[in-house]
């Protein structure tokens, strides 16, 4: 399996890294991008199982890099992991065709129970 | 996090709370932050976000001599570290503060990517601290503050 981990920050990114590991999710490939320009490039360049996207991110965000790719028709696994957990933007995640939104912070727990609907450990 | 009340401003409680949250999530458990008298030293670095939309604001934080190293390295695991790494990972933690105090205040609003600086922030005069603490982590001066924008 292949991971792709957006997130302007290299700190956040691997904090991720970490997070999966201990939510169960070890060994498997991980690509990062630094923001969603460099997201939708990766998608489509490493074909990925899963991305794992901030929402605020320099150049493109998160939000508009989901709604490019599935507007091009990619239906890639995509789910959001920001800081913002409001109703209203997870509302907004669904509907722009994301599976999940984990807030941050977060806790390997929040990444077992999101991302064991879409990836098996 | 969720919280059903929302007030007309942030709510020092709450403000607490969230970085409280933050940090034992990512900078550790093993030493806990800890209410402080102000430091009477310089600010080393700040970062701030700004929220604008339904609710209009800055949140704040301010780190003493020592302090924005000793955080950064200990949420990368690394003992020495850049000043680029300081400039993510304080970013990142005034994100994750500022992302929850927008979650606790009227929207639909905005926020803005962090912006850090070396020394303290200034605050223009269209806006007012409406909450402000200081804190100590590991014994090194810290505070985290949110401004309102006033018409």
């Amino acid at each position: 399996m292949k991971i792709l981990i957006a997130d302007d920050s290299r700190v956040m990114r691997q904090i991720v890294v970490r997070t999966l590991r201990q939510a169960g999710f070890a060994g498997h490939d991980i690509v990062e991008a630094g923001n969603g320009r460099e997201l939708i490039e990766l998608v489509r360049s490493e074909a990925p199982d899963l991305v794992l996207s901030d929402w605020n991110m320099p150049e493109l965000n998160g939000i508009d890099a989901l709604a490019t790719l599935r507007d091009s028709g990619n239906e890639t696994p995509f789910g959001f992991v920001t800081s913002e957990g409001s109703e209203e933007m997870r509302a907004r995640a669904e509907a722009a065709g994301a599976c999940f939104l984990i807030a941050k912070p977060f806790t390997p727990d929040a990444f077992a129970e999101a991302i064991g609907q879409v990836l098996v450990a | 996090m969720s919280m059903s009340m929302r007030y007309d401003e942030p709510q020092l409680a709450d403000v607490l709370a969230l970085i409280e949250e933050v940090w034992r999530s990512f900078v550790g458990v093993d030493e806990p932050l800890l209410p402080a008298e102000p430091d009477t030293g310089s600010v080393a670095y700040a970062a701030t976000v700004t929220i604008t939309g339904g609710w209009d604001g800055a949140v704040t934080l301010e780190f003493g001599v020592g302090t924005a190293e000793a955080v950064s390295a200990r949420m990368l695991g690394l003992d020495e570290i850049t000043e680029a790494d300081v400039a993510d990972a304080i970013g990142e933690l005034v994100n994750m503060v500022g992302g929850n105090v927008k979650s606790l205040m009227p929207g639909p609003s905005a926020l803005s990517l962090p912006v850090v600086s070396t020394g303290r922030i200034a605050h223009s005069n269209d806006t007012v601290e409406v909450c402000r603490c200081e804190l100590s982590w590991a014994g090194l001066p810290m505070a985290a503050s949110v401004h309102a924008h006033r018409d």
